[in-house]
Formats: structure tokens, sequence, C-alpha cells
């Protein structure tokens, strides 16, 4: 599924990795100076749209993943329903002798949807990003020295090998009788009798890729060259325009309708 | 064997693939977190985040060198990214935070002490670093401060427990198997074990 909408050619696709990795870090730190309920509103709305129209992913996609969060941000509002820093004056009504003050709701509704916004700008970012390009795109456009690039997309790789080995262990302990964990005890026991079998060989098949790269003449010196080159383009371009007046216009109306 | 100072292809790997095992063990975990922080906030959510830092400190004690802590949180959160976690960007932040954390509780006893309070401490520091980071980005100063206290205390005891007190033990019991006879601390225990059959 993710696969499929990394690898199609829209807008967002075509966009280098590191200028969306930059954009996701100013939304966060935007949004961490907002305490008002609209903004991350506005901003949550406008990401969503823009994943689904410039990034090809069909709303219902970025909707069922942004629903288990929503707990997590729905956490904020009780939080600070029950514990403010100060009550708020406007009590709006009472539950079980707990005044519920209108100011505390929407404080936490703005950190629940400052929640969201970082989620929703983190999906835009992995679902129009194939890995292997936001790899290059770190060696090539942010100098990360290529023994990490290649070393952690070595592991990275892993990653289907090591689901179907803990299955295999799963299935290796069931036959031995260990049978099906209960409770949360049950699966905590069972995540430490994995632990160590995955490790190992983890730790082993890593070490052996490490010696076959470096047996193939892979040094790690910065000078070498690419088969995929990942350059700036026109597109970053206007990538950063929308993305300045995307705040420009949020800071403008907050100027005009919050004062 | 040579020895040198600066991490090598060999141990980035491992690096990266002990991050992606946690990676994969997070998984069967990730529903339960979301459900405990929805429901019992932010202090309960405090009890487990040590378990994120498990990864360095694991890193850290297994490979013993300067920088291994933050190189290995910062290689487990890209990890993250490119395995698609919808929280990219805290990720990363944190990655970095909590790296920076641990890495400073293992610089204070200067890179020679690998012993169980010093990776105590790399944890707390790393859940302490965490804290700060998750106080800044999710607004935790519109709480009561007696709610914020809580969660620090909590997230610095699950620090010491699971980062601290935790990986050790993971980390020991892997060099059992052999598989980290390549490593410092594989070599530690293979010295003890000669200096134990000499006496």
């Amino acid at each position: 599924m993710l696969q499929h909408y990394q690898k199609s050619d829209h807008f967002l696709q075509q966009v280098n990795p590191t200028m969306k990795l930059m954009s996701l870090l100013t939304v966060i730190f935007y949004m961490v100076l907002i305490f008002d309920p609209w903004t991350p509103f506005l901003l949550l709305v406008v990401t969503i749209i823009g994943i689904s129209l410039f990034g090809g992913v069909p709303l219902r996609f970025i909707l069922l993943i942004l629903l288990p969060f929503s707990l997590f941000a729905f956490s904020f509002v009780w939080m600070n329903v029950v514990f403010p820093d100060e009550r708020g004056e406007t009590i709006l009504f009472t539950l079980f002798n707990m005044p519920v003050a209108l100011e505390n709701v929407q404080t936490g509704l703005s950190l629940g949807l400052r929640s969201l916004v970082f989620v929703s700008w983190s999906l835009l970012f992995v679902c129009t990003t194939e890995p292997t390009k936001f790899m290059l795109s770190l060696v090539q456009n942010c100098k990360l020295p290529p023994r990490f690039g290649y070393g952690m997309m070595a592991a990275y790789r892993f990653l289907p090998l090591f689901r179907e080995e803990l299955n295999q262990v799963r299935a290796a302990h069931r036959i031995r009788g260990l049978g099906e964990p209960k409770g949360l005890k049950g699966k905590v026991d069972e995540t430490k009798r994995y632990m160590i079998p995955l490790l190992a060989s983890a730790i082993r098949k890593a070490e052996r890729v490490a010696i076959a790269m470096e047996s193939k003449g892979f040094d790690g010196s910065t000078e070498r060259s690419y088969y995929r080159v990942i350059s700036w383009t026109k597109k970053d371009l206007i990538f950063g325009f929308g993305l300045f007046l995307l705040y420009a216009g949020l800071t403008l109306g907050r100027i005009f309708f919050l004062q | 064997m040579k020895n040198s100072k600066t991490l090598n292809l060999r141990e980035i790997v491992v690096m990266a693939s002990i991050a992606i095992v946690f990676g994969v063990l997070y998984l069967g975990w990730i529903f339960f977190g979301q459900v405990v922080r929805g429901v019992l906030g932010p202090v309960g959510w405090g009890l487990i985040t040590g378990v994120w830092i498990m990864a360095p400190t694991m890193c850290a004690y297994i490979i013993q060198k300067p920088g291994v802590a933050l190189a290995a949180e910062l290689i487990a959160a890209v990890t993250e990214i490119l395995v698609g976690s919808v929280n990219a960007g805290t990720v990363l932040l944190l990655g970095f935070t909590q790296g920076l954390g641990a890495e400073i509780g293992l610089a204070l006893f200067l890179y020679r002490n690998y012993k169980l309070p010093g990776l105590m401490l790399a944890g707390v520091l790393g859940t302490f670093a965490n804290f700060m980071t998750t106080y800044v980005l999710y607004g935790y100063s519109q709480y009561s401060p007696l709610v914020t206290w809580l969660m620090l205390g909590a997230m610095m005891i699950s620090g010491a427990i699971f980062a601290g007190l935790g990986s050790k033990k993971i980390s020991d019991a892997l060099s059992c198997t052999g598989v980290l006879d390549n490593f410092a601390l594989g070599k530690l225990r293979r010295q003890n074990q000669e200096l134990n059959k000499g006496v």
C-alpha cells in the first residue's frame, strides 16, 4: 500500500526528500508556539487536502491512519480539563463536581490537534518518499557519510527477514508447547523469550553483510559515484514557496482574527 | 582486529539491525502504548518511555566507543522513518535529544565505566531529554505542575529500569551466545573467562 503511494509520480513525490524533511521540522517549530485551537485545525485540514491532492493518497487512507492517533489527541483534552495549569473562568458545566472550563477545553483541543498536525505532516513525508531516495538524499544532499547511509539501508533490507524470523521463533516455541500468551504478563514474558534469538541472528546477519560489503570494495569514502543522483529542481522551489505562503497566510489570519 | 575510536561499517550495520529488531518487537506494543497513552495520560505513558532508549544504551554497552549512544539513537530514528513511522517528525527530534541525553550520561564517566550505574544514568538522562522535548513539543506547560513532576518521575524510573537494567541484562545474555565476540563486550567476557581459568 505505502510503497504504491511512494512510487507514484505526483508532485509531492518529486520534491527532494531533504526539502520535505526540513519542512516537517519547520512545521513542528512553528506549532510549538501556538496554543489556540483554530490554527492547528486549519493547518491539519490544509495538510490532509494537500497530501491527497498533490500526493495522490486517498483521503480514506489518511483518515484511517489518523483515527488511532485521535485517541491520543483526546487524552490532551481531558488532561487539560482535569489537571490544568490554571483553571479557566468560563465554566461550561460541571462533571462529577468538577468544573469544566471553556479555556481548558480549548487549550486541550489545541494541543490535541497539534499532535495530529505532527502526525499528518509525518504522513506527508512517509507516504510520498521512497526509503531509498530518502537515504540517497541524506548522503548526497546532507553530507551524511556513505558508511552510515548504506549501512542503514543494508539493515533496512533485513526488515522482512526479521519479521519472518519472529514468526519462525514463535512457531518453534509453540511446537515445543510454550503455548499462546495469556494476558499482559504472558505477553511480556513472550517478548522476553523472543528478544535473544532475534537479536543474536540479527547481529550475525549484520556482520556477514558488512563483511560482504567490504570485500566488494565498499570503503565508505565520500568520493564515490552514484547511479541515482538526487538533485534540486524547480519543484523544490515551488514547494518551498507554497510552504512560505501557508505560513504567511496562517500568521496573517492569526493577527486579524485572534486578537 | 584494529581498535579505532571511530565506528566502522560492521558496527554501523549491527547498530542499525539492533534498532530494526527493536522496531519489529515494538510493533506488537504500539497499539497497547496508544491505549495507555489515551486512557492513563502522560504519567502512564511515562512509565513506558524507557523502552525507547533501550537500543542506544544497549549499543553503547556492546560497542563501548564514544558517540555510540547518539549515533545509535539517530540510526534508530532514521530506520523508523524508513520503515514508515507515522510519527516521523517527532521521532527524529526525539532521537536526537534522547541520544544526546544518553551520550552525556556515558560521557560523565569518560567512556570508561560501562557498569550498571553508568548505564542507568544514561537511561535516566535519555528519558529526561525525552521529557524536555515532549514538554516543548506537546505543550506540557499547560498542565498543573503536579502532573508534570509525576510524569518526569515516572519517566526517569522507567529510564533506569528499562534502558539501564533491561539493556544490560539483554546484552549480557546475548554475549553468552557468542555473537558479540568481535565487539568490546564479547572481548571483555572472553578476557574474564581466561582470567578465571588462569586462577
